[in-house]
Formats: C-alpha cells, structure tokens, sequence
C-alpha cells in the first residue's frame, strides 16, 4: 500500500510539474506548443544517457550515445538544461507571421517526425526498445529498493514541483508576467506597443521546455526506463486536457488538472475490473475515448476551467501627487535620439495651462462611466493638489484655475520641448514622414505613391472615403503592416524595415479601429501593460522580484491613477476590459496608448461608433495633448470631427494623397468634393 | 532505372490516395476555416465500414459504397454539431484545432474499442500485375489512381462549372459577402462538408487497400502526408492540395528507394515544416 502511494506522489509530482510548464506556455503566455511532450522525452533521454553507463555495459543490448555516468544531480540538470536548449529551434514556428493554429499544427507535426526518428534510429537512443536499467540516484549510496529512499524520493520531487509552481507565480505575477498575458489576450496588439513577441514567446518555450525536461528526468529516474511508447503526440494531448480542465492561465488549476487527468484517470480507470469476456484493448481505448470527450465537453461547457484564471485586482493610487505624473499621466519622453535638442523647462515654471476650451465645463452625462462630474472637468490645469492632497480644480463654469504654487509639476511633468509654443505651422520640424509609400496586396494596389509629412504638435487628419487606403497607410507608418515599397520617415530616422514594437519603443504609438483592449486583463492591467520602461517587464527582472521592480509599478500606478480620473473611469479600474461598453473600450485604448508615453500617436478611427458628446470630448483631449508637444495623426471618417479639431487635413482617395490643407481650403477644392461624393 | 520506375509506380498510388484525402481536407478548411484533424480518423472508420461489410460476404467494392455514405454523413454531422457551435461562439482558431483533437481521440479510439487492436485486412484479390515500361502494377492499383483521377476531374468540374463549385469558392473567400449576396452559405457548407466527407470515406478505403494491413491508428502519421501536401500547395486551394499530393506522394516513395524506408516520411515532415515556417500560404497560395 505504500508502495503505491509513493508511487502515486512521484506521478504527481512530475505530472504536476509537466502541466505548470504547459500552463505557463499556453494558459499564460498564450504559446499553443502542441510539441510540448518533445521536451519531456528530450529531458528523460538527456537523463538517462547521462547516468547510464557507457553503452557496453550490461552485455551491450542496448545502443545509445552518451553513457557517461554521472552521478545525481548531474542528469536532472542535464535534463532541464536540454529541454530548454531544444526550444530554440521552434520559435520559428512561433515567430509573429504563422497563425495560431498552423504554428500549432506544425508542433505536433514535429513531435511525431522526431518520435518516428527516434524509433527507427537505433544508435541514437536504443530505437523502439528504448533504454532501460537507467540507474537512480544515488544508488551507489542508498538502496533504491528501501522504503525510505522511495520516501526520500518523492519528497524530493514534490519540493521541486513546489519550486516550480512558485517560480512561475513569481514570473506570472510580475509586470513580465501582465506583458505575457497581454501578449495571449491580443498579440498584435501588444506588439504594437512595444512588446518583443518574439523574445517573449522564445522566452516561454525554452522556460517551458526546461520545467518539462526537468519532469522527464525525474520520471525517468524513478521508472528506470525510456521509450518512444511513452511519449507518443498523444501524450500531449493528455497534458492539454489536463490544463484545459484545471483552468489555463492558473497554476493552482494546472496543478489541479494534473491530479484529475493523468493521475486521476488511470487510477479510477485501475478499479475497474477486467474480464476475459471483453476485448484486451477495451479499457485503454475507452480511456482515450474518454479523454477525448473530456476536452471538447469542458471546451464547450466550461472553458476557463474549473479554477479559472484570478483577477488581478489592484489598488489604485491614493493622493496621487501630480509631480511625476503631470495633467495627463503622460510624460514626454526624454528623446535623447532626436536631432533637435530639447530645451529642459524646470518643473517649477509648471501650471500654466494653455486653457483652450478645454475646461469649459463638459456635459457630465457624456463621461463614461458616471464618475463624478468635477473630475472630469478638473485636471485639466495641471492635477494640481493642495496642501491636504485633494486636487484643486478651476471653477468648471468659467474655467478659472486656482492659483498653482509650480513646484509640482504641471502639465506633462519631464522635459518639455520647444514644439510646444509652436503648435502648428510650417515652421514646425517634421514628425513623421512617408515617401512614395506603395502597398499592394496580390494584384490590387491599395496606397500608390503615397508621400505626405506630419508636422510635430499638430492634430493632423487623415481623411477619405471607403477603401481610399487610410487604415493600410496608418498600418504601414505604424509597423503593423509592411511596405511593399517607399520609406517611412520618424524624427529623421529611417524606420521603414523596423518592426511595430521597435516603433512603438521610439515613441510611435497606434491605436485599432476594432476592439482592442486585452479582454482579460483589468482595465487598470490595460493601462499598466503600456508602460515602457518598468523594471520588471523583463525576464530578469521578473526573476529578481517584487522588491526589484516596485518602485516602478507604484510609480506607473499613480500615472495611471491620474489618467483615468482624467477620463472618469477609475471606477472601472478593476473590471475587466473586455466586460466595458463600446464608448468605454475606446477610452480605455486611447489611455493607453498615453500610457505608453507616445511622442507621437496615430490613432486609427478613434470617434468610431462613439456617442457624439464622448467624440467632443475626446477631440478637446487630443488638442490639449498637441499644445503640449505631442504630435497625432488621426484616421477619421467624420467630416465634422475633422472641422473642428484637425489642422492640417490630409485627403486620401483610392490609394492616393488626393489634396492636403485646412478643412476650408479641402472644401473649396472639387476633387475633394467629388471624391466623397463618388468615391 | 527499374527501382525509380517501380517507386515511381508506388509512387503514384500513394499519391493518388493522397490527393482523394488532401483536396477534401483542403476543401473543409477552405469553407469551414478549420483544420478538421478528425480526417485522419474517420478515414479510418470508414476503411472499417468496409471492412465489416466485405467480412459479411460482400466485394470490397460494396464496402467502399457503404464506407463513403457514411463518412459523408459522419463528416456533416461532426461539422453541424460540433464544429460549428464551437465556431458560432467566437472560439479561436487554436481552441477548434483542441477541439478537433479530442474529437479525433474520441473517433479513432471508438474504432479501436469496436475493432479489437490488431491489424486486419481486406479479403479481396490483387488482380493480375501488369508492366508498362518500367512501371509494375497490379490491376487493382490501377483502379485506385484511375479513381483518383476520375475525383480530381470531378472536383475540377464541380469547382470550375457548376453553380455550387462557384457557391463553394465565394463562401470560402469570404463568407459574409457570399451571404450578403444570396448565397445559402449554410446549405453550401453542408453540401461541402457532405462531399469532403464522401472523399474522405473513399480516401479511407483505398488508403486500406494500398496499405494492406491496418489497424485504427493507421491513419496517424497518413494525417501528416495530407498536411504536408495541403500546406505545401496551399491550405484551401483545391489544385494545391493536387498538386501537394503528386509532389508529396511521389516524393516520399521515390526517396524510400534510395534511403531507408523508415525514414521515407521525413521528406514530408520536413516539407511541411519548410513551408510553414517560410511560405505558409503554400505554392498555390495568395502572397500574405
């Protein structure tokens, strides 16, 4: 009876451990890696060849490379080391350009070719046979047989499960770890702004492959043999099962899954008692039936699993003191790569608010969510607190600020450039150029010869009918989209080969015409994902900790805080995004693209199907932020909203720049005209 | 010269088969936007049916008649109430692939329950051997690639001529806008489905008689060889899928000739991998 339990906890730990790996990989990180038992065979056979003996002992029966020896805890090393280093030649095929499903085919693919090598191959790892008499550890030492080394044997195990399961919580629980969920909920999106999808997936597969090489060291170790039987594509299944049903994306469900799946079944399925009269394969068939039915019954009934992933509810920044997070949240970013030098204005000539209309009061119902109606008209000035903390807010009616005592810090808190005293005009310097940009999709030109500039802090509008080419343009400018020809132009750097999330690193920022918000991150997570600069959006610094990275986390709370008071959503701070209306959402992307600390935004339809007060409101924002230096390029259909805040007004129409100039001038020109008329 | 003819021959059954399995395959994806990974299975239940009906007395013929009606029935019926509930909700093309994979553990191994584990085969004759040139084969070998060109043609015409094959292109380019221009998507997809079914019934039982001996994992790695050739001329491409298959099936028996035969999948593997990794569009495919 022992015996068997002992069994059962070593089952448990390894399998728990598989599934943590799988969980991370899939559940958090979004990465379907339907090879995933390669890396637990890889981890197994790297094991056993390291502990084995050279392969002509015991009579020769078996032929393997390796064999030499060493002693514990060399091979479990060995086998977390290999599972990891077996990862890197995946990431190809789970690099941005494959689609989900294909990168998932290709895993799987790849694990029955290797499983069949590794069959058919015999001087490699024994072929069909596998490898077997692999010895324990430590079995010079102890006796494998007694019960306190079996004992030994499975504790050790489980605390390795347990140090797996709370490493992973400490990378899942970082702000690493928020990038790696954004990157599942929207992956475009997140590259977008500014996450290395690459680098971060790679990242996911070698940690996974090494947790599932150590798993398959351990199991090897216990069970003494290795064969390609045992790690058929099915196992992986097996595996997928067990996270889907424990709940993906929570690595108590994974740990819950492992239980229920691989040791839960088999062990249910050992009570059941056999006879002669049934066909010998029955019951294992009618297992895998059964597993089968599991997936798509839970898929269908309870996909986030029976725990399903946490929220993670975070508190909000208190009395949020303005100093670093300035009117908007929204910092200007130190450029140090901009050729124009910046000319640093002290924080103490703050406060002066360019009160363009902006603190008019704004209709109250217009704002989202129903926060209070002061705070919306408030922060405009400048977020200013009094002494007790409470922010100082102009009277809403006649938009009088309160005297600002400038030590802290008003609008747009850092360096502040020269840009800012000139809006608009000829005179300012280029932000982003396009020239002779060319896009063709097969045979159909979509944007032809397109070459126009956006000067810094201007709100310049792209406007045109259907079809002209503006979405696919603003895709091009912001990476999401390759050239087919021509060059983008940012601050004078050539940008045309770089990708979104070096773009968006630079200070290029889009937002989506659809529904982009991370549907299962917070709101407040949204905001916080954008940040670029947090110590602990890095691996390493996931690792080093909460102590590591929290400075930068309060810090990038309390911007956050300030911006949705700004936008009256701090009640919604910890909903989940995916659960906000439509007008909501589209707030909640605009507020993180400021989030992102943008030196220029491109916003692609933001009005979109929003409540027109809402579309009002929002304009008067994206005017404020140009007078303080950022630059925006909006897409927009509506001729109205481009009347009213955007100058100058680009006009595209059938792939070509058609007319560019002030709303006036592009309504006395007939072209312009008739192409909305026509086109 | 007489081992490349005589592989060559294997060659071409091999791929004729897999051009019956692949532009069914392709087709589903093309319509339903799902990789149905279930084929491999029912085409093996269907290798079964046949089975059960030549073991009652009847010609493997009559079974390959029953194998198909029921594989187009099974094929529409794991479609309406599977599949498409799933895709109604929303679910992401990943989640289906699961979901396809459950259903093939729950297809493939109700088989083996049914079926017992041990490889069976068909009771029929191989029909006399004949010699072309270099190329040896038997009479029945013959009737399978004459079948499978008769399939191609026939999906050929159906695509190119008929109202439905034009109905089946638009729903799979863009389903909203087939909709939007009268256009029954919903009975052309069951329609589709009903047909791809019908080839992978038949798929199944030629694939049985080519193998020989079979068991209700047979089907596993021939999955890949469909994938490879789908992938390599195009997911959702018809004449890709064709052209997958000949390149593929000849591939892979021209290579068994001079390397090891286990290993005559690898060229497969490798392909599909190559082109997911570098062109995943395929060679007939649209540029991305």
């Amino acid at each position: 009876m022992n015996f068997y339990l002992i069994n059962l906890l070593i089952y448990a730990a390894v399998d728990a451990m598989a599934c943590l790996g799988l969980s991370q990989q899939f559940g958090v990180a979004g990465v379907t890696n339907f090879g995933f038992i390669i890396f637990q065979a890889a981890g197994g056979y790297t094991a056993a060849i390291l502990a084995m003996p050279h392969d002509t002992a015991n009579g020769g029966f078996q032929s393997y490379i390796g064999g030499w020896g060493l002693p514990f805890p060399l091979p479990w090393i060995g086998a977390a080391v290999v599972g990891g280093l077996i990862a890197l030649p995946f990431t190809f095929l789970v690099g941005r350009r494959l689609r989900g499903d294909f990168a998932a085919v290709g895993l799987l693919v790849t694990a029955v070719l290797l499983n069949l090598l590794v069959t058919n191959y015999r001087p490699l790892l024994n072929g069909d046979a596998g490898l077997s008499i692999i010895p324990a550890p430590l079995q010079g030492e102890f006796n494998p047989q007694s019960a306190g080394y079996e004992w030994g044997f499975a504790a050790v195990g489980l605390a390795l499960a347990l140090g797996v399961y709370l490493f992973l919580r400490r990378i899942t629980e970082s702000p690493y770890g928020r990038s790696l969920r954004a990157m599942r909920d929207n992956d475009i999106v997140a590259d977008s702004l500014g996450k290395n999808l690459l680098s971060l997936r790679t990242a996911m597969l070698v940690l996974g492959g090494a947790i599932a090489g150590l798993s398959g060291g351990i199991l090897v170790s216990y069970i003494s043999t290795w064969s390609p039987a045992a790690w058929g594509y099915a196992e992986t299944v097996v595996l997928f099962a067990a996270v889907i049903i424990g709940g993906a994306g929570n690595h108590r469900g994974a740990i819950l899954g492992a239980i229920l799946v691989p040791v839960g079944f088999e062990e249910v399925t050992r009570f059941i008692p056999t006879s002669n009269n049934l066909p010998p394969n029955l019951i294992p068939s009618l297992q895998w039936v059964a597993i089968g039915l599991l997936i798509v019954v839970f898929l269908w009934l309870r996909p986030q699993g029976i725990f399903p992933e946490r929220k993670r509810v975070i508190g909000l920044a208190g009395a949020a003191p303005a100093g670093r997070a300035g009117a908007w949240g929204w910092r200007r970013r130190a450029l140090a790569e901009e050729a124009r030098p910046e000319t640093p204005v002290a924080d103490g000539d703050g406060g002066a608010a360019p009160a363009d209309g902006v603190t008019a009061g704004w209709p109250s119902s217009a704002v989202a969510g129903g926060a209070a109606p002061e705070a919306g008209a408030a922060d405009s000035t400048g977020g200013q607190r009094d002494a007790s903390g409470a922010p100082r807010r102009p009277s809403p009616l006649t938009g009088e600020e309160p005297e600002g005592d400038g030590g802290t810090g008003g609008l747009g808190g850092g360096t502040r450039s020269q840009a800012a005293v000139v809006a608009d005009g000829e005179d300012a310097p280029v932000g982003l150029e396009a020239v002779g940009v060319v896009r063709d999709f097969g045979g159909m030109r979509a944007v032809s010869d397109v070459s126009f500039q956006v000067r810094q802090g201007t709100l310049t509008g792209l406007i045109g009918p259907n079809g002209a080419g503006k979405s696919t343009l603003l895709a091009m400018l912001a990476g999401t989209l390759p050239v087919s020809s021509g060059r983008i132009m940012y601050r004078g750097q050539d940008i045309t080969g770089m990708p979104a999330f070096r773009r968006a690193r630079l200070g290029l920022v889009r937002t989506f015409q659809l529904a982009s918000e991370f549907k299962r991150l917070t709101v407040l997570e949204n905001l916080l994902s954008a940040v670029p600069a947090n110590r602990g959006d890095s691996f390493r610094g996931a690792v080093l900790g909460k102590r590591y990275w929290k400075d930068d986390e309060s810090a990038a709370i309390e911007r956050a805080t300030v911006i949705l008071e700004r936008f009256g959503l701090e009640k919604f701070a910890n909903h989940y995004a995916g659960d906000l209306s439509g007008g909501q959402r589209r707030l909640v992307e605009i507020m993180r693209s400021l989030m992102a600390e943008p030196g220029m935004l491109l916003l692609d339809e933001p009005m979109a199907g929003v409540h027109p007060h809402l579309a009002r409101r929002i304009g008067n924002e994206l005017v404020a932020l140009c007078s303080e230096g950022m630059t925006i390029l909006m897409v927009e259909h509506e001729l109205a909203i481009m009347d009213e805040f955007c100058d100058p007004v680009v006009v595209m129409a059938e792939g070509a720049v058609l007319a560019e100039g002030t709303m006036e001038q592009l309504r006395g020109r007939s072209e312009v005209v008739e192409a909305y008329l026509v086109g | 010269m007489t081992i490349f003819l005589s592989s060559l021959g294997f060659g071409l059954v091999t791929a004729s088969v897999l051009a019956i399995a692949s532009v069914g395959f392709t087709l589903q994806f093309g319509v339903t936007d799902v990789l149905n990974l279930a084929y491999g299975a029912i085409m093996i239940a269907g290798a079964f049916v046949a089975y059960v009906v030549n073991q009652a007395g009847l010609s493997v013929w009559i079974g390959l008649l029953a194998a198909v009606a029921v594989c187009s029935a099974g094929s529409v019926l794991l479609n309406s109430a599977v599949y498409t509930p799933f895709q109604r909700r929303g679910t992401s093309p990943i989640t289906m692939v699961i979901v396809s994979l459950g259903m093939t553990l729950i297809i493939e191994f109700s088989v083996q329950a049914l079926a017992g584990g041990t490889s069976v085969s068909y009771a029929m004759g191989s029909g006399k051997t004949l010699r072309a040139g270099g190329l040896v084969l038997t009479v029945v070998q013959i009737v399978v690639i004459a079948l499978s060109v008769l399939v191609m043609a026939g999906v050929h015409g159906l695509l190119r001529y008929s109202k439905l094959g034009k109905a089946m292109r638009a729903t799979a380019a863009n389903k909203t806008l087939a909709r939007n221009c009268g256009i029954r998507t919903g009975r052309v997809i069951t329609i589709t489905w009903a047909l791809t079914g019908a080839l992978c019934g038949l798929a199944g039982v030629v694939f049985a008689i080519d193998a020989g001996s079979f068991d209700a994992t047979a089907t596993d790695i021939f999955l890949v060889l469909i994938l490879a050739a789908v992938f390599l001329g195009g997911p959702g491409q018809a004449y890709g899928a064709m052209l997958g298959a000949v390149v593929i099936g000849i591939a892979t028996e021209v290579s068994a000739a001079y390397i090891t035969a286990d290993y005559k999948y690898v060229i497969a593997f490798v392909a599909l991998l190559v082109m997911l990794g570098v062109r995943p569009t395929g060679l007939l495919g649209a540029r991305q």
